[in-house]
């Protein structure tokens, strides 16, 4: 035996005990590595960036263009452009934009709504019903779909291109159709434009990194804004690390959403990504889960997001020294003011878009009526008003310093009975800071009045002491107490060590001095001292939304109790009235069609809370 | 050259041998993901029969059948039946709202109904102990009483949901009941008891799975607990093998979107299901509106071996 012919036994040996051995082998843990490969961190990204930044995109530009063009001319639907049709297409697009029974729904009243046409090809079978099909049996028939932005509604018409007559129309509420490739194409640039997109995969992408995105239709299924939106969702994947980047496009804002990396196999692969459920993972594992710490222009800050409390700010230092423990907005009492209490039925409980509203009988026939709203973390809490975005860090207009804020919406916000809320912390480079509420409306109508509970815990040292300006001097607060914050300028108050009237803040009240068109805080201040019980942790719901002569706090505060020397707790309770009338709107929003035939909101926002300024230095 | 013919030929004989396995064991793999599939299949079931019986104090007080059982705390808090109609008359004593809201219920075969509370939107002093309770509205009373109380349930301002699903099983008279409490952003610890309420004694605490709605189910295969997760938006049957929940559940169908919950399931026909889902969060976030519940029907497919789904708003 030759040596080639033993070596040829061995490779033939070796080879079928390999083979052997590979059959046998349970699938388990052939899985085994697929699966580990698969298993990568769901990593969820929000857009950082205004939905403004997107409008400068060439192919999103030239779409605006043509909508606000084709708007003033009278007309509501984009057509296809003719690369996307065939002869026959053509003529059954030619043909439905003349038909009143498909252009029926793209107006309201006399505005004009957005729609577009979105494909036009040879009907599908499993479109028609029994008397279209017999029909195009014999006859050439086309379908097409439009989607009308502003409703979330697709229409489907089946038309008889032989004879040129509409066989059938059928509208399809809350239902997204395939995307034209014009919009598939937007898609793929607003992803590839997006700054987060790019920093999340390290480089800056082409469409050719793109997958799915020309395939027409595979990227809709793709809910966002509680599906209510065009959304779809172009994908980058990376082979080699078997993982792809998902990026959640909105196509009725024009923006990028949110995105996600998920792993290429079976059970990471997201079949549906929701912007909704993104944020709320996003949002829970970042910001409830866990304190985020921020340094920043000589300011130390750990923040959180809370189960009813709001953002809360804790251990707060400026170049190194003490200057809260905590602060935050427990609640917003909601409450409004209507005449006609003697003929008020409080006999069973009343609910105004599925919550429950408090009445409180008044004089003059008045009563209120309203709600308390708490916010807090998306999910596992009492929250009422849910956190978009995760709290986010911008630069003041003043350019003195940056803000810490957090914006929180019912998510059919500017809808009647839904609101709108924003928890600010504002950081000067001076070392003053300021707590801010902000109301962005619409709430159930006018005469609303709300009261957001602001509590703030201070550090200035383990005992503090507490001074109101009387007669132009300062004296010292005895005891626990309450009070309408009187409009004392340039400070109505002030909080100092125990030891050195040096150490401390001024209370700056808002009167409307702060350049954002607030009306002032008509505030009521509670200072009390610190007990933990007392919102150290998360607070339900404080008192009555519609006392006006309670704020809640009442409870808290006892006039016994000596303040000199302790560690105390300040709650400041502004009192804000909306204001509907056109030219004055105040905490309002509201919705319009715009020149381009999409929706547009207007808010009115109206923003309150106290500024802080430290003694040693301030003048 | 000819001398490593031998070789040659052997690597060549490996190569087709080593295609041929490789192609082999693939198609095995096939046929036991198509048995995986299969295995999805719960059994042909048809509609089953119903053991509930209308409350007695009905009859007492000539109110007519059919009645709606309304717990969407709409209008009405607590519990309101409404009837006559278009179901234009409504009943609902002022003592039916004492123990706040309820999320859903389950009748016997004496006409009690059996219910399970939910907090709603405002948390009151009282609303989280109230989350501890089973009620009984008495088929003879009319009157609403806490049935059972639950010491192990404990809902807090992080998670403000306590029992919140309920069925019974009319082969023998017992309760399902389902809480949450306990679970958190990171666990799944909810549980399933399986309660007596001749003696109110609970025959199995079952831990582990959070339901927002439960259903039974009796196939040629035998018994299931349907189950619709608050967790997420799966529906999952859960064998019950000698009057036991066996913890090997079978996962039917996912909803199409994430956030989307089954929060009932009926079955209304041959191996066919009715969904109906909400978004839930385990927040007091109000999202009753009717626009925000969707129904499906799914149905086991026979030809294709898989369930198929189609919603509908």
């Amino acid at each position: 035996m030759t040596k080639e012919i033993k070596i040829s036994i061995a490779i033939f040996i070796i080879a079928m005990l390999v083979m052997l051995v590979y059959w046998f082998m349970p699938q388990s843990s052939l899985a085994l590595k697929q699966v580990s490969l698969t298993e990568v961190e769901e990593k969820v990204i929000l857009p950082q960036y205004e939905n403004t930044v997107y409008q400068n995109i060439p192919s999103v530009k030239a779409y605006l263009f043509e909508l606000k063009a084709l708007i003033k001319e009278g007309k509501s639907i984009l057509p296809l452009p003719s690369a996307e049709l065939d002869s026959d297409a053509q003529k059954v697009q030619d043909f439905l934009l003349t038909q009143p029974a498909f252009l029926k729904d793209t107006k309201q009243g006399e505005v004009l709504l957005h729609n577009d046409m979105m494909r036009i090809l040879p009907a599908i079978i499993s479109s028609m019903n029994e008397k279209t099909q017999k029909i195009c049996d014999t006859h050439t028939c086309y379908q097409a779909e439009k989607y009308n932005f502003v409703s979330n509604v697709t229409t489907r018409a089946i038309v008889d291109v032989t004879e040129m007559k509409l066989l059938t129309i059928q509208n399809y509420p809350n239902m997204q159709p395939d995307i034209s490739y014009r919009l598939a194409g937007i898609a793929k640039d607003i992803a590839l434009y997006a700054p987060e997109v790019k920093k999340e995969l390290g480089f800056t992408p082409s469409k050719k990194d793109i997958t799915m995105a020309n395939v027409r239709g595979s990227m809709k299924e793709s809910p966002c804004e509680n599906t209510t939106h065009l959304c779809v969702a172009p994908t980058f994947t990376d082979h080699k690390k078997e993982q792809a980047l998902w990026a959640v496009v909105d196509l009725t804002e024009l923006r990028f959403a949110a995105a996600k990396w998920a792993g290429l196999g079976k059970t990471t692969t997201p079949a549906c990504i929701s912007e909704r459920s993104l944020q709320n993972r996003f949002i829970m594992k970042n910001y409830c889960q866990k304190d985020t710490f921020l340094e920043k222009n000589g300011w130390k800050i750990t923040y959180r997001l809370t189960g009813s409390d709001g953002l809360e700010i804790r251990d707060v230092t400026f170049q190194g020294s003490p200057v809260l423990k905590s602060a935050k907005i427990v609640d917003w009492h909601v409450s409004y003011q209507q005449k006609g209490a003697q003929s008020l039925d409080t006999s069973t409980q009343t609910y105004i878009e599925g919550r429950e509203v408090e009445f409180i009988r008044g004089e003059d026939d008045a009563y209120m009526f309203g709600y308390n709203d708490a916010m807090g973390c998306p999910m596992f809490s009492t929250s009422v008003v849910l956190p978009f975005n995760g709290p986010q860090v911008k630069e003041l207009n003043t350019s003195n310093g940056f803000m810490l804020t957090q914006d929180f919406r019912n998510p059919k916000w500017p809808m009647a009975c839904n609101y709108r809320y924003e928890n600010r912390f504002e950081f000067y480079d001076n070392g003053s800071f300021r707590v801010v509420g902000v109301n962005k409306g619409r709430g159930c109508g006018d005469k609303a009045i709300y009261r957001p509970v602001m509590r703030i815990d201070m550090a200035v040292d383990s005992k503090e002491t507490f001074w109101k300006m009387s007669n132009n001097t300062w004296k010292v607060m005895k005891h626990e107490f309450k009070e309408k914050v009187l409009d004392t300028r340039p400070y109505n108050y002030k909080i100092t060590s125990h030891t050195s009237i040096e150490k401390g803040y001024y209370i700056e009240s808002n009167h409307g001095q702060f350049g954002d068109n607030s009306r002032g805080d008509n505030a009521t201040l509670f200072v009390s001292t610190f007990k933990p019980e007392e919102g150290a942790q998360d607070l339900l719901t404080l008192g009555s939304c519609c006392k006006l002569e309670e704020e809640g706090v009442e409870r808290y505060v006892d006039d016994n109790v000596s303040i000199v020397e302790e560690d105390l707790v300040l709650w400041y309770v502004p009192r804000i009235r909306n204001d509907a009338r056109e030219g004055s709107e105040y905490c309002w929003a509201d919705t319009i069609i715009g020149i381009d035939g999409n929706v547009q909101i207007k808010v009115w926002p109206c923003t309150v809370g106290p500024k802080f300024i430290p003694i040693k230095g301030a003048h | 050259m000819r001398k490593y013919f031998p070789i040659f030929m052997t690597l060549m004989v490996v190569v087709v041998a080593a295609y041929f396995v490789v192609n082999q064991k693939k198609e095995a793999l096939n046929i036991e993901k198509i048995s995986e599939k299969k295995k999805q299949f719960l059994g042909t079931f048809t509609k089953q029969k119903k053991c509930a019986v209308p409350p007695k104090f009905l009859t007492q007080m000539k109110i007519p059948q059919p009645v709606i059982i309304d717990l969407s705390q709409k209008r009405f808090k607590g519990i309101a039946l409404h009837y006559g109609k278009d179901f234009s008359k409504t009943l609902h004593p002022k003592l039916w709202e004492q123990y706040e809201h309820f999320s859903t219920y389950a009748v016997d075969t004496q006409g009690n109904i059996y219910l399970v509370p939910t907090p709603f939107i405002s948390i009151l002093p009282t609303t989280f102990n109230l989350q501890k309770n089973i009620y009984k509205l008495d088929s003879k009373t009319g009157k609403i009483s806490i049935f059972m109380h639950f010491d192990d349930v404990h809902p807090t301002a992080n998670n403000p949901y306590g029992l919140n699903a309920i069925t019974y099983d009319c082969d023998d008279g017992t309760l399902w009941v389902a809480s949450i409490d306990e679970s958190d952003y990171q666990s799944q610890k909810g549980v399933i008891y399986h309660v007596n309420p001749q003696t109110k004694e609970i025959l199995q605490k079952f831990e582990g799975v959070d339901a927002l709605s439960m259903t039974l189910l009796k196939s040629e295969k035998g018994k299931f607990l349907l189950l619709g997760s608050a967790r997420d938006n799966g529906l999952y049957a859960y064998p019950i093998i000698k009057n036991k929940l066996e913890n090997t559940p079978i996962k039917i169908i996912s909803l199409p979107h994430a956030n989307e919950h089954i929060r009932k399931i009926k079955i209304i026909n041959k191996n066919t299901l009715e969904l109906q889902s909400i978004p839930f969060s385990y927040t007091l976030i109000a999202q009753t509106a009717k626009e925000d519940r969707i129904y499906y029907t799914i149905m086991w497919d026979v030809l294709k071996k898989m369930w198929s789904i189609k919603g509908k708003k």
